[in-house]
C-alpha cells in the first residue's frame, strides 16, 4: 500500500458524495416497496401489500417470463452474429472492412426507441418495406409485433456491443500464438478454431453476460413493438402499472423494481468477475500488426459480404431509412407514389409545438453542456479513484456497479421522487439540473470507464517524478495528469454527448414542462400516437447523433475499449 | 558529511517481506550503488528512500531531516524530502519542453523567473544540452533524454540524488561513456548519490561504495575492490564476475589453507566465507575465469584437462575444459592445439565457501 494516504480527504469526500448519489435511488426504491402508499403520504405504513399484489398478478408472471425469454433470445441472436462479424472484419481479408466497421456500429449509437420506431415504419404492418413487399408478392410473411419479432430486433440492435468486445479481444490477440500453431502444422481454419476461439472466449462470455443484463433492463424496443399486442416486459410492466390502476402506484412500481434488481445485481457482479478474467487473458499482451489475414477466396468473399449486407440491410438500412423517409411524408400506402408526397410539414409541426422545439434545444443543451459537466464530474471521481489503494477505492468500485443494476427508467423515477421531496432539491426539479444529475448517474459506469482508462495511460513515473521534484499530489494532477489526458477528455466528452443524446428512459418521469428531452418526448407521444411528430423527432435525433459522432471521431474518441 | 541514513527498513507486501532490515549510510560527494539481481529489493529500497513506497518499519534521515520513522509516526511525502530521482524510463513530461521539464522543480520552489532561467540554462549548458532547450522530449535521443532527466533531478540542488538503473536504456557504447561522465559530474558537484543497478560493471565503475542485496537484505558492502576481490559469501562471489563453480568436500590443511576435493580432481584454496564450514562434505569453490591459466604444455603446478571446445570472442578465446565431473572455463589468446590442455589455478584465487 504505497502512498495510500495521498489526498485522503479529497478522495473520501468525492467518493462518499458519489456513493450517496447512487445509493439514494436504490434505497428509496427498497423503502418505497415496503410501504402501502407513496412514501411522502401522511398516513403511510409499512406493508408487504405491494409484493402480495405483484406476486398474485398473472400479468407480472407473464412479463417476467417474457423478459427472461427476451434476454436469453437476444443473447442467442447477438452473440453469434457479433462474433462472426468481429471475426470477418478483424481476421479475414474481407473487402471493404475498413469502412464497414463504423457502419456496423451504427445501431449502438441510436436510442432503442428510435430504432424500434424505425422498424415500425419500415417493416411494421403498414411499413414502407412491408407495403412494397406486399405489392410485389401479395403478402408479407412476417410480423414484428410478436415476441420472436421483438427478440430478433432486440438481438440485432445489440450485435455492435458484442462486436466491440470480441473485435478488440481479437485485435489484442498476439499473432505469434497463431503463428506458432501454424508452424506446428495447423491449417488456417484449424488455428481459428483451436487458438483464436478459445482465446476470445472470455470476451464472448463477457458480452453474453452484458447483453443478458441489457436484456433484463430493456425498455424502448418492447415498449414500441410489444405494446400493440399487449406484450409486456418487466420495465414496460412498471411503466404500465399506472395505467392499470389509473393512479400512481409507486409501491407496486418499487416492488417490481426490487424483483428486477434481484436479477440484475447478481448479473452485474458476474460481469465484473468475468471482466477481470477476460483482462487476465488479454494481459498476455503482444503487439505488432497482424500480417496474416485469413484468405476468404472469391466464394468466401461473396458469402461473407452478402451475410454482412443482409445484416446491414435489416439492422441499419431498414430502421434508419424508414425514419428518414417517414419524416418527410405524411401519407403513404399501396398505390401512393412517395415522391409526390415529400413534405416538411412534420418538421414544421415539431417546431410549432413549444414543448417539442424546447425538447430539441434541451437535448442539445444537456448533451453539449451537460456532457461537459458530466466529464468534469467523472474526472473528479476518476482522480479520486486514481491509484487509490485505500478503502475508499473499494467503495468507489461498488458505487459504480450499483446504477448498472437500475434501468434508466427507474433512476429517473427515483430522482423524480427525490427532487419532489428532498427540501433543498425541490427548486431544482423543474430545471435541467435534475435531469443532468440523473443522466450523470445513468452514464456513470460508461463515462468513468473511459476516464479511468485514459488516466491509466499516464505512466506512474510521470506522476512520481513530479512528486519527487516537489509537487504535492494536487499539483501533480494539475501539472502532469490533466494536461496529459486532455485529448482523451475531449474524446470522452463527445462519447458522453452521444450517450446523453440517445437517452430516453431517464427523462420519462423526471422531465417536466420546460425540461422536455427528445427521447422521453417520443415515449409520451407514443401514447397519443402522434407518429408524424415522432418521425420528425427521430430524424432530428439521428441527425444530432451523426453530428456527435463526427465530432467524436474528429476529437479522436476511442470507440474501442 | 552524512547525508542519508537508512536504518533497519522493513517493507512487506501482503505476507511477503520485500525488505528485511536494510541499513546503511551515505555521504556527501560519494556514490553508493545498490546492486542485486531482480527481486533483490534494490528498487524497492530506492523507492522507500524517495517516499514512493512506505516501509512498515524503519528510519530514514535525509540531510539531517527525518523523512521516515515508524516509531515517531513520521512519513514525509516525496515532495517534502528534498531529493532528486532519475527514473529508469527518465519519465520526462511529454507535454513540456526540455527547459520546462528542468525548470519545474524551481518553479515549485517559487524561485524568481530570472533565477530559474539562469540556473536552468547553466545546468543544461553543463551537460551539453543548451541547444535543445526548446525541444520536446520525443524529439531527443535516448542519451539526450537521460541527460535532461539528470538535469531535472539536479537543478534544485537536492540533498540526495537517486538514480534508478540510469544506464539500462542506453546502448552499449553510450553506456560506457555515461558511466564515466555521470561519476565525474557527481564528484564535481559533491552531492550524495544512490544508484540502483543490476549490472555489476556499472556498480564497480561508478560507485565508491557497493551494497550487494539479496532477498531484501544487504549481504555484503564495501568498496568496489572489496566486493569484487574479497567476497565473503558464495552468493557474493558467484554474483560478481564470470566464474567457475566447483562442488566438493573440504579438507583443511595445517597451514591454514584448505583443499577442495571434487570428483577426480582437487584444488588447494583459501576459505573466504565469513562463517566456518557448516558441512565439510559439501562446499563450493569459486574461481574467477580470468585467474585460470591454460597452457598447451604441462607446468609444475598444472593439471591436465580434456578440451571440449574453444570459442572465439574477438578480443580473446574462451576454453571449455572437462575432467570427470569438473567443468572449467578459462581464457587465452589463441586456440588450443590439442585435445588435452594443462591448467593452473592459483590457491589464492580458489575461494572456498559454504554453499
Amino acid at each position: 500500500m504505497s502512498l495510500s494516504n495521498d489526498a485522503p480527504r479529497f478522495r473520501a469526500g468525492v467518493i462518499l458524495a458519489l456513493f450517496v448519489m447512487v445509493a439514494a435511488p436504490a434505497l428509496l426504491v427498497i423503502y418505497q416497496s415496503v410501504l402501502d402508499a407513496p412514501f411522502f403520504d401522511d398516513n403511510v405504513r409499512f406493508s408487504l401489500e405491494a409484493f402480495r399484489f405483484v406476486l398474485t398478478d398473472p400479468e407480472f408472471y407473464r412479463a417476467f417470463w417474457t423478459t427472461t425469454l427476451y434476454a436469453f433470445g437476444m443473447v442467442l441472436v447477438a452473440v453469434p452474429l457479433g462474433g462472426i462479424l468481429a471475426f470477418l472484419i478483424t481476421r479475414t481479408d474481407l473487402k471493404g472492412r475498413k469502412w464497414l466497421e463504423p457502419i456496423v456500429l451504427v445501431p449502438m449509437f441510436l436510442s432503442s426507441i428510435v430504432l424500434a420506431f424505425g422498424y415500425t415504419v419500415s417493416v411494421g404492418p403498414s411499413g414502407f418495406v412491408t407495403i412494397a413487399f406486399k405489392s410485389i408478392f401479395g403478402s408479407a410473411p412476417w410480423s414484428i409485433y410478436t415476441l420472436p419479432g421483438i427478440i430478433l430486433i432486440g438481438g440485432l440492435s445489440h450485435v455492435p456491443t458484442v462486436y466491440l468486445y470480441v473485435a478488440s479481444a481479437m485485435r489484442r490477440l498476439p499473432s505469434d500464438l497463431e503463428e506458432a500453431a501454424r508452424t506446428a502444422g495447423a491449417g488456417i481454419w484449424r488455428v481459428s478454431l483451436d487458438v483464436t476461439l478459445p482465446m476470445v472466449l472470455p470476451a464472448l462470455v463477457f458480452s453474453a453476460a452484458l447483453n443478458l443484463l441489457l436484456g433484463f433492463e430493456t425498455f424502448g424496443i418492447p415498449l414500441v413493438l410489444g405494446d400493440p399486442n399487449g406484450i409486456l416486459v418487466l420495465t414496460t410492466y412498471i411503466y404500465k402499472v399506472n395505467t392499470i390502476f389509473g393512479a400512481p402506484t409507486y409501491q407496486v412500481m418499487a416492488a417490481v423494481t426490487v424483483f428486477l434488481i434481484l436479477i440484475t445485481l447478481p448479473l452485474v457482479f458476474i460481469q465484473r468477475r468475468l471482466l477481470r478474467h477476460a483482462r487476465r487473458f488479454a494481459a498476455v499482451g503482444g503487439k505488432g500488426a497482424r500480417t496474416n489475414l485469413l484468405k476468404l477466396g472469391t466464394t468466401g468473399q461473396a458469402i461473407a459480404l452478402s451475410l454482412i449486407g443482409l445484416w446491414l440491410l435489416v439492422s441499419v438500412f431498414f430502421p434508419v431509412g424508414g425514419i428518414v423517409l417517414r419524416a418527410f411524408v405524411e401519407t403513404w400506402g399501396e398505390g401512393i407514389k412517395l415522391t409526390e408526397q415529400l413534405t416538411l410539414a412534420n418538421f414544421r409541426a415539431v417546431f410549432e409545438i413549444p414543448s417539442l422545439s424546447r425538447g430539441i434545444l434541451n437535448t442539445i443543451l444537456l448533451a453539449g453542456f451537460g456532457g461537459a459537466i458530466a466529464v468534469a464530474f467523472y474526472l473528479l471521481v476518476g482522480l479520486a479513484g486514481h491509484r487509490n489503494r485505500g478503502m475508499s477505492g473499494t467503495l468507489l468500485d461498488y458505487s459504480v456497479l450499483l446504477p448498472r443494476a437500475l434501468p434508466g427508467l427507474i433512476v429517473g423515477l427515483t430522482f423524480f421522487w427525490l427532487f419532489l421531496f428532498v427540501p433543498f432539491l425541490i427548486p431544482l426539479r423543474t430545471t435541467l439540473i435534475s435531469l443532468l444529475i440523473a443522466y450523470i448517474i445513468v452514464g456513470l459506469s460508461y463515462g468513468l470507464r473511459i476516464i479511468q482508462s485514459t488516466l491509466l495511460q499516464v505512466a506512474p513515473e510521470l506522476e512520481e517524478s513530479a512528486r519527487i521534484t516537489g509537487a504535492n499530489v494536487y499539483r501533480s494532477w494539475r501539472d502532469v495528469v490533466i494536461p496529459l489526458v486532455k485529448p482523451g477528455l475531449a474524446g470522452a466528452w463527445a462519447m458522453i454527448m452521444i450517450v446523453f443524446l440517445r437517452e430516453y428512459a431517464t427523462g420519462v418521469y423526471l422531465m417536466s414542462s420546460g425540461t422536455e428531452v427528445i427521447g422521453s418526448l417520443m415515449v409520451s407521444l407514443l401514447t397519443s400516437g402522434a407518429m408524424d411528430q415522432i418521425a420528425a423527432l427521430s430524424f432530428i435525433s439521428i441527425a444530432l447523433t451523426a453530428v456527435g459522432l463526427t465530432l467524436a471521431l474528429r476529437l479522436g474518441a476511442k470507440i474501442h475499449d | 558529511m552524512t547525508e542519508l541514513v537508512v536504518e533497519n527498513v522493513e517493507k512487506w507486501l501482503g505476507g511477503l517481506k520485500i525488505l528485511s532490515g536494510a541499513s546503511f549510510k551515505a555521504h556527501k560527494g560519494r556514490i553508493v550503488a545498490l546492486l542485486g539481481a531482480s527481486g533483490s529489493g534494490k528498487t524497492t529500497l530506492l523507492r522507500c528512500i524517495a517516499g514512493l513506497e512506505q516501509p512498515e518499519i524503519g528510519k530514514i534521515v535525509i540531510g539531517g531531516k527525518t523523512a521516515l520513522d515508524d516509531k515517531a509516526g513520521v512519513a514525509l511525502a516525496p515532495e517534502e524530502r528534498e531529493i532528486g530521482l532519475v527514473f529508469q524510463s527518465y519519465a520526462l513530461w511529454p507535454h513540456r519542453t526540455v527547459f520546462e521539464n528542468v525548470a519545474y522543480g524551481l518553479k515549485l520552489r517559487k524561485r524568481p523567473t530570472e533565477e530559474i532561467k539562469t540556473r536552468v540554462e547553466a545546468i543544461l549548458d553543463k551537460l551539453g544540452l543548451a541547444h535543445l532547450a526548446a525541444r520536446y522530449p520525443d524529439q531527443l535521443s535516448g542519451g539526450q533524454q537521460q541527460r535532461v532527466a539528470i538535469c531535472r533531478a539536479l537543478v534544485y540542488e537536492p540533498k540526495v540524488l537517486l538514480l534508478d538503473e540510469p544506464l539500462s536504456n542506453l546502448d552499449a557504447k553510450l553506456r560506457e561513456e555515461a558511466r564515466f561522465w555521470i561519476r565525474k559530474l557527481i564528484l564535481e558537484l559533491g552531492i550524495c548519490a544512490i544508484m540502483v543497478t543490476h549490472d555489476q560493471g556499472e556498480a564497480l565503475a561508478i560507485a565508491d561504495h557497493v551494497l550487494l542485496l539479496k532477498g531484501g537484505s544487504i549481504v555484503q558492502d564495501g568498496t568496489p575492490m572489496q566486493i569484487y576481490g574479497r567476497p565473503n559469501s558464495f552468493y557474493a562471489a558467484d554474483f560478481m564476475g564470470t566464474n567457475n563453480v566447483l562442488a566438493g568436500a573440504y579438507e583443511p590443511q595445517p597451514d591454514g589453507t584448505g583443499i577442495i576435493r571434487c570428483d577426480g580432481w582437487s584444488l588447494p584454496g583459501v576459505w573466504q566465507d565469513a562463517e566456518p564450514p557448516r558441512d565439510p562434505s559439501d562446499i563450493r569453490a569459486v574461481v574467477r575465469v580470468e585467474t585460470v591459466t591454460v597452457t598447451p604444455e604441462p607446468t609444475e603446478t598444472s593439471q591436465p584437462l580434456d578440451v571440449e571446445g574453444c570459442i572465439y570472442l574477438g578480443d580473446k578465446w574462451e576454453y571449455r575444459l572437462k575432467r570427470g565431473s569438473v567443468r572449467l572455463r578459462a581464457q587465452g589468446t589463441a586456440a588450443l592445439p590439442a585435445d588435452v590442455a594443462h591448467c593452473t589455478v592459483q590457491p589464492a584465487s580458489t575461494w572456498l565457501f559454504n554453499p
